[in-house]
């Protein structure tokens, strides 16, 4: 067991786990923060994505124990309120989403993206996004809403 | 329980996002392995490493005794049932017997999933080795190993009246068999001009769905049982739960959760049964949530299928003979669909062509490989890539351009279809011509760019029974309670859409509400293309009632008859000219005590519906000559269409379909290497990614003939089904090579254009 600490969405959060402890399970099931969502496991389908100091990780590959003293941000961080961010808001507009079960994750990479390039083309969102694997949209749709939430619209 | 967030006083055609939009993009939508309840257990199952094995003994003492396990057990501990969604023949642990890699001989429930994992590897089962049968040709002949010893004994509903001829387990390892004739195909044959045959491989495929089946069960001391369950159907699921626990179907309640994908994989129970088993074995609440390597090798992927056609012709290209023998590999168990035969598959072997004389067989083969199940359009993309590639080959042959063949063949107002139905407003001819002419289907082309062409038929699905129950508040509320769970398609927001638009109401003042199978109207649920059209139509049906009460009310407040007042623009309008307005005509109503008023809608299938719907598409590909990747530059996409309730959601079924159609042509193969599923994670198993969409052009042939409410048609199987015959069709426009097994890889292009080289 280790004792670990961290903020995750800007609380502080400190608990004991085993060594082994994903980081996925420990968000999930430890905090019971269940928007990260556990697709394929093996950090290819991005479902699991999470930001870890900024990052994006697959959570699925990372230990709890990784993410000690550091920063960690969920899906559920990223609304202010009932208000919310501009990605999550043009994923509803522009159908970015249509099960929901990787959008956490498209959410969360995407605002990876946008944090280090504001204002991307269509060519590298395609790159970017393609460790998020989405079964539903065919892609189209979510390149839509990160162009729009890129370009401040705020409704199609 | 969601609110739409729209305001607008036309609801139909409304690109309005999904209403439980807040929930899924703020993580809050709850999905079951999301579901967490005082005392869970975590069960996990131990799988047979063997494609065929007699079960010789299973010890699980020593797998008790790990700290933390609560129950450890296996088909001894259970009632002798089977499960299914129409034929049962699976056990929910293995008896005796296993079948396939991958089937559950033993379950565990402990208190974290390492204790589980600890416990299933304590447990000994010693298995004595059966010969196997993996491709289904060798699993028909008559000395071939048999997988089921009873066949005939297993349990299934009548067999529904379809046409032609429907047998269970006529010969070896046969599960079902259909035969399906019209005309005389000797006739037919005898009088072709040309005859071609031409046989296709078509692997399995996984749906995809990035959420893993998962499931729940808790068990109250009065006997109630409650589960959750990835399943788009739940009062199917209720069904056969209770049957498989022996208990009335109101003893289970299924209770609704968010769906992460369907695509059909999700109308199986998979470990539901088991799940309520360890509960109960465990007396404690029991979650299952399977990991992706067991949904690739233990859950329900497309049929493969070996297809060959014959097709009779005149020199001028008119079809008239046709057979077709469509040989679906189903796996160890057939349970895993809702019917005894891949309809879809049978449905789509003649294409939309005129064909006067035929005959269709269909057989579903046991082989000692992973169950398979229902995946989008079932059936149709396995014999849509056979009768499509076959139809370019037949028109090559004939010297006619692949389109020309087609438009002559295509079925027009007033032809029967092959299986028999009679169509009103048949769209077959516009949608290709639509689709060609988006494409510039005669405009040169660059060396090694091809174009080529497919279509597809498929009517709204039109089965079951549709519940709906609309509530009007004092406060204006319009909530919607359905039975339907809602697959990710958006059916929420198009059945908040049809109340809106019968009640003339913001969209914004329409609650859905998801019931569970205890407090919603039965419903069939999702599946076939039936749920804009059904549950719309009962949704649409209760939305009239509610909107005749007020109307009544209003003839009331005024003193006149109902047939002297309508509601226009959210005003009721008597004939003398009284008015009074939606807020004010409430306020009264809920003075006179009449509000809340709640009314229900059903609507129950009659027959095949009278219209059908079209998809017609061209893929544009460059082929490399030197490595044989071949590259789809663009996809025209032109659909059949009536009312567009939401043409947000339906250009999302567009576009979704026909990326997974785009999979199952370029990328997706589920490798099965004697009976082991090789592609066990979605780093082998490859889904398109971002980087692999081609352009796409989307064309709508609008016509307002729909079946369904405001005269909307069906979407969400249409486009998934013809890309890879349009794909295969356009490699040979354009390097000359013919591929007629699936999936279209660089590797398979690469050896065809060396050995045409050689051939020169």
């Amino acid at each position: 067991m280790k004792s670990i600490r961290m903020r995750v969405n800007g609380q502080p959060v400190e608990r004991e786990v085993p060594d082994h402890r994903l980081l996925v399970d420990f968000i999930r099931y430890d905090l019971g923060l269940t928007g990260a969502k556990e697709g394929c496991s093996v950090g290819v389908c991005g479902a699991c994505t999470v930001l870890l100091n900024g990052q994006p990780v697959s959570s699925c590959l990372a230990l709890a124990v990784m993410a000690d003293g550091g920063e960690v941000t969920t899906i559920e961080g990223l609304a202010e309120g009932e208000r919310l961010h501009p990605l999550q808001q043009a994923f509803i507009d522009y159908g970015g989403f249509q099960c929901g079960i990787c959008t956490p994750g498209q959410i969360m990479a995407s605002k990876a993206l946008l944090d280090a390039n504001p204002h991307p083309s269509a060519e590298q969102i395609k790159e970017w996004m393609m460790g998020n694997l989405c079964r539903c949209t065919g892609y189209y749709k979510i390149i839509e809403a990160i162009q729009a939430a890129a370009a401040g619209k705020t409704g199609p | 329980m969601e609110k739409a967030s729209m305001e607008s006083p036309h609801s139909i055609g409304q690109p309005a996002g999904h209403v439980e939009g807040p929930a899924k993009v703020t993580g809050r939508a709850r999905y079951s392995a999301d579901i967490a309840l005082p005392g869970m257990l975590w069960g996990q199952a131990l799988r047979s490493p063997f494609p065929h094995a007699r079960i010789v003994s299973i010890d699980v003492t020593a797998a008790r005794g790990v700290p933390g396990v609560h129950a450890v057990i296996s088909a001894a501990d259970l009632p002798d049932v089977r499960i299914g969604r129409f034929l049962r023949d699976i056990p929910v642990l293995a008896r005796d017997r296993v079948r396939f890699i991958g089937e559950k001989v033993v379950a565990v429930a402990a208190e974290t999933p390492d204790a589980a994992e600890e416990a299933l590897g304590l447990v000994e089962v010693e298995y004595e080795e059966l010969p196997a049968v993996f491709d289904p040709i060798a699993a028909m002949s008559p000395d071939a190993p048999r997988i089921h010893e009873h066949p005939e004994k297993y349990e299934h509903p009548p067999i529904p009246p379809i046409g032609g001829e429907s047998r269970y387990h006529p010969f070896a390892n046969v599960c079902s068999q259909n035969i399906y004739r019209r005309g005389d195909l000797e006739r037919g044959m005898a009088a072709a001009e040309r005859t071609f045959e031409h046989s296709f491989v078509v692997p399995p495929v996984h749906q995809g769905y990035i959420e893993p089946h998962a499931c729940a069960a808790v068990i109250a001391p009065d006997g109630k049982i409650d589960i959750w369950i990835s399943n788009k159907t739940p009062f199917i699921a209720r069904r056969q739960l209770a049957a498989a626990f022996g208990v009335p179907e109101e003893r289970v309640r299924v209770n609704p959760t968010a769906i992460g994908g369907d695509f059909g994989g999700k109308g199986s129970l998979m470990d539901a049964a088991l799940c309520y088993f360890i509960a109960r074995a465990s007396r404690r609440p029991v979650k299952m949530v399977m990991n992706y390597t067991e949904e690739l090798t233990a859950g329900n992927p497309r049929h493969a299928a070996l297809i060959t056609l014959r097709t009779g012709v005149t020199r001028d290209g008119a079809i008239t003979g046709h057979r077709a023998k469509l040989i679906f590999n189903c796996g160890a168990y057939g349970a895993f669909i809702p019917l005894h035969f891949l309809h879809g598959g049978v449905h789509a072997a003649t294409g939309p062509y005129r064909v006067p004389n035929l005959e269709i067989e269909a057989l579903r083969v046991y082989t000692n490989t992973v169950p398979r199940g229902h995946f989008r359009s079932p059936g149709a993309p396995q014999t849509t890539f056979a009768i499509e590639s076959h139809m370019d080959m037949i028109a090559h042959g004939l010297g006619i351009d692949p389109l020309e063949f087609r438009l002559r063949n295509v079925l027009v107002d007033g032809d029967e279809s092959p299986m028999g139905e009679r169509f009103r407003h048949i769209r077959c001819r516009e949608t290709l011509s639509a689709a060609a002419d988006t494409a510039a289907w005669s405009s040169p082309k660059p060396p090694n760019v091809g174009r080529g062409i497919g279509i597809y038929e498929r009517a709204p699905g039109a089965f079951g029974t549709s519940g709906a129950t609309l509530t009007l508040d004092r406060d204006s509320k319009l909530t919607l309670l359905t039975g339907a769970a809602d697959t990710g398609t958006g059916s929420f927001t198009v059945l908040a859409q049809v109340v809106a638009e019968e009640l003339q109401a913001p969209l914004g003042d329409v609650i859905v509400c998801q019931g569970d199978t205890d407090t919603a109207e039965w419903e069939e649920g999702a599946g076939g293309s039936r749920l804009t059209h059904m549950a719309g139509r009962a949704t649409l049906t209760a939305a009239g009632e509610v909107k005749r009460e007020l109307i009544a009310l209003a003839a009331r407040h005024f003193n006149c008859a109902a047939e002297q007042v309508e509601m226009r623009a959210r005003r009721f309008i008597a004939s003398d000219g009284r008015e009074l307005d939606w807020d004010a005509l409430l306020a009264w109503a809920a003075e006179h005590e009449a509000l809340p008023l709640t009314r229900s809608g059903s609507f129950v299938a009659s027959g095949h519906p009278e219209v059908t719907c079209y998809a017609a598409q061209v893929a544009e590909v460059e082929v490399d000559r030197e490595t044989g990747q071949v590259r789809v530059r663009r996809i025209v996409t032109a659909h059949d269409v009536g009312t567009i309730i939401n043409p947000l959601t339906h250009q999302g079924q567009i576009e979704g379909g026909m990326v997974q159609g785009l999979g199952q042509a370029m990328s997706e193969h589920l490798l099965v290497r004697d009976g082991s599923v090789t592609t066990a994670h979605l780093g082998d198993y490859k889904l398109p990614t971002a980087m692999d969409i081609p352009e796409l052009t989307t064309v709508l042939v609008e016509s307002l003939t729909g079946p369904g409410p405001f005269a909307g048609k069906a979407i969400g199987e249409l486009s998934n089904v013809s890309p890879p015959a349009a794909i295969a069709n356009a490699v040979f426009d354009a390097v000359g090579v013919r591929l007629t097994e699936l999936p279209i890889t660089a590797e398979k292009v690469y050896r065809e254009l060396r050995a045409m080289e050689r051939g020169k």
